[in-house]
């Protein structure tokens, strides 16, 4: 009987450890579900779309991951590409670098994808790039802006989205020439690629058009007090004419509560970390004279902008959140165009396509691949954040 | 025979690695060359956690040093005059094989473990868990300012994909065995003497803090193996891959697995490991009106932790290892013979 009782405690133990342990032998590929049409006759074309859907990146991931399903369902709704339905292959990357390089590995081997979109952060990009590059899969970045991406990564890389040195030099000619700033207050998230790198292209080019720096600061990611860099900037005499915030979305808005709070009003500044609804739910009414430069101005009269607004809006029932649903939706379209122009499925003649792509009209503005390059010149919107809504204000071509 | 046993498990996981790294496609080797990580990593935490009774929160600060340390020695020097022009010349010329960048990664964090643990150590309760989780910050700090050396926020990109099966198990194979013995020791019985009671074990004449500084050292140089074999994995390392959330992943592996229980810990790294990746695929295939449901692997992981520590505090082996669960399960059909509670008997050590 002894025996029998030091046993039992032990039960639930083994029998979970051992159904983990058949279920890993045992599970098979999952059936995914398709796009919800009917069986097409031709094998669907495969396309990866990767996202930190839940995480620090969700904010602007999961807008992302939509826009890239409506584009899916747009093309399979005419008929799909090459005479084959799209099947997107979207897998959590949960913001951890362990699981989005699993999930990219498990794109390519397992469900055989002939390209992959998606990633909206450098970090990210950085880790999973390299996989798709070995196997030879096309990698379109949706919302990665580190410029030197393509070259550090390879020749399967592409960008959809211009490079952080584009919109830094955009928003530092915007507070120059439309604000008349001469002066600039610079505070820094230290903890990631982007916001130390727009920080350095706005310092750059903000101080050779003539601007100065009369105070650079840094936080951390993740910091929820930033009293002690809102002091010193009070302490400064005279104010500086704008306050530059280079920062991820999950700062923008605290950021922006605890300056406006303490009674700064110079215009706060900055570039797409900032796109995301959270600076009008955490600042609330203080979400006054906040001006950021990104991929797209959702009202944005531009009447490919506004089909693409109605269409989300219809489908996900609430306008897109932000750019990177447009920019979600322009790399999924991007791939379909080269898988198009090169009548094929296969990934090097995709990559071959996507590398020449000329004048493709996208919703966040034209992409070009210049010779040897995948990185695309593309305009600048610039946004305004004013009692809590957001409007387009115009495009720059820095 | 019972001599060469190990011997042979260690070919049996050796050749399974060697084959599945032929057979298997590149997904499912990543899999579980983040298993052979994971398992290092809550095996080498549980030397101190659960052994010498020291709760450390140290994982990702060795880590950190383990992956920069072999990620800056195995670079190619090319990549290095692009990507780290201002480092040292001597630095910035060599390129060292991966096992040889590994061990150094060792060498350093066990110095900076034993200049920490030198102080620390002297003191009883839960400084050590403040000081390591001060380590990480101050870590982080460094590699994030310390351009020339670390790109700082930029991160180090572009590593050499070295990390393979045979590596990763290898490595695995190395950590369970030597800390087997430590722990199952006179060494071992020392540090457990020291868990239960200081005193009554510096009485029976334990040397008390050599024994916990042993522990902790030792922990942390298998940790920075760890985080030498994900750096050549993932290939990209940034100062904030390594968090306080890697910590919680590799507390979290060692108490559901069982504080005090190296089979435990290879259990629970498994469960943390394998449990995500197939619950990712539930949530894809449970879609709810065409809505994949994310974040359902995260809620599940969660639950299952809550509901183990609400059913079995002590975590899934207890302080069991395999063989003493083997030993009671065979002893069922053999009633008459009596047998010590084996469980029992190490519990009291």
């Amino acid at each position: 009987m002894i025996q029998v009782r030091q046993i039992l405690p032990n039960l639930p133990a083994f029998a979970l450890a051992f159904a983990l342990g058949l279920s890993a032998c045992a599970a098979p590929p999952p059936a995914r579900p398709a796009e919800q049409q009917p069986a097409p006759p031709a094998e669907p074309i495969k396309i990866g779309a990767l996202y930190g859907v839940t995480g620090g990146m969700s904010s602007i991931d999961a807008p992302g991951l939509n826009g890239m399903k409506l584009a899916a369902k747009q093309i399979n709704a005419a008929g799909g590409l090459l005479g084959r339905q799209i099947e997107l292959i979207a897998i959590d990357g949960k913001t951890d670098q362990t699981a989005t390089t699993n999930a990219a590995s498990e794109m390519i081997n397992v469900h055989k994808v002939v390209a992959i979109g998606g990633l909206n952060d450098s970090t990210f990009a950085l880790a999973a790039g390299p996989i798709a590059q070995k196997a030879g899969i096309p990698f379109v970045t949706a919302g990665a802006t580190l410029p030197t991406l393509p070259e550090q990564i390879g020749d399967y890389f592409f960008m959809a989205p211009f490079g952080d040195d584009a919109q830094a030099y955009a928003i530092a000619d915007y507070a120059i020439d439309d604000m008349g700033a001469k002066t600039a207050y610079m505070l820094v998230d230290q903890a990631y690629d982007f916001t130390t790198a727009l920080a350095k292209f706005f310092k750059e080019r903000f101080t050779s058009r003539g601007g100065s720096i009369v105070l650079e600061d840094i936080y951390r990611s993740g910091d929820t007090d930033f009293s002690a860099q809102i002091a010193k900037v009070k302490a400064l005499n005279p104010q500086p004419d704008v306050l530059f915030i280079s920062a991820v979305p999950s700062e923008a808005g605290i950021t922006t509560k605890q300056f406006r709070e303490a009674g700064l009003t110079a215009p706060i500044i900055s570039g797409d970390g900032f796109d995301t609804p959270l600076i009008a739910e955490v600042a609330g009414e203080d979400a006054d004279d906040v001006f950021y430069s990104t991929h797209a101005g959702l009202d944005n009269p531009d009447p490919k902008v506004q089909a693409f607004v109605k269409a989300y809006t219809e489908e996900y029932g609430r306008p897109p959140e932000n750019a990177f649903a447009a920019l979600g939706y322009d790399t999924l379209n991007l791939i379909a165009d080269a898988i198009k122009r090169a009548g094929s499925a296969e990934p090097k003649a995709i990559r071959d396509a996507l590398a020449a792509t000329k004048g493709f009209n996208a919703i966040t503005g034209q992409i070009t691949y210049m010779e040897g390059q995948r990185k695309p010149d593309k305009t600048v919107s610039i946004i305004k954040v004013q009692d809590g809504k957001y409007s387009f204000v115009k495009e720059i071509k820095p | 025979m019972k001599r060469f046993l190990p011997f042979l498990w260690m070919a049996a996981v050796m050749g399974t690695a060697g084959l599945a790294q032929v057979l298997l496609n590149d997904y499912y080797q990543r899999v579980l060359a983040v298993l052979a990580i994971n398992v290092i990593l809550a095996v080498s935490l549980n030397l101190t956690n659960g052994f010498s009774g020291d709760f450390s929160l140290g994982p990702a600060a060795f880590m950190a040093i383990g992956a920069y340390t072999s990620a800056i020695l195995t670079l190619p020097a090319q990549t290095k005059a692009i990507a780290l022009p201002d480092l040292p010349p001597w630095l910035g010329q060599i390129a060292l094989p991966f096992p040889v960048a590994t061990l150094l990664g060792c060498v350093l964090a066990g110095l900076v473990a034993f200049v920490v643990g030198l102080p620390v150590l002297r003191l009883r309760g839960h400084y050590l868990a403040v000081a390591t989780l001060g380590l990480m910050v101050i870590l982080q700090v460094v590699a994030l300012n310390w351009q020339a050396l670390t790109r700082g926020a930029r991160g180090i990109s572009g590593l050499p994909p070295f990390t393979n099966l045979l590596w990763a198990y290898g490595w695995m194979l190395i950590t369970v065995l030597v800390i087997w013995r430590i722990v199952y020791s006179p060494l071992g019985r020392a540090m457990m003497a020291v868990r239960e009671d200081e005193l009554a074990a510096a009485c029976r004449g334990v040397r008390v803090f050599r024994t916990r500084l042993f522990a902790f050292v030792t922990s942390a140089i298998f940790t920075s193996v760890a985080g030498a074999l994900w750096a050549h994995l993932i290939t990209a390392i940034t100062p904030s891959s390594f968090s306080f959330l890697l910590t919680f992943n590799v507390v979290a592996m060692v108490v559901i697995g069982g504080m005090g229980s190296i089979s435990g810990s290879v259990l629970g790294a498994a469960l943390m490991t394998l449990l995500p990746e197939l619950l990712r695929r539930v949530e894809t295939a449970l879609a709810i009106g065409g809505q994949p449901l994310y974040g359902l692997s995260q809620v599940v992981v969660a639950m299952l932790m809550l509901a183990v520590m609400l059913f079995r505090p002590q975590g899934l082996m207890g302080q069991r290892e395999i063989g003493d669960v083997i030993a009671l399960l065979l002893r069922r059909d053999r009633p008459t013979q009596p047998v010590a509670p084996v469980g029992e008997a190490r519990r009291t050590a």
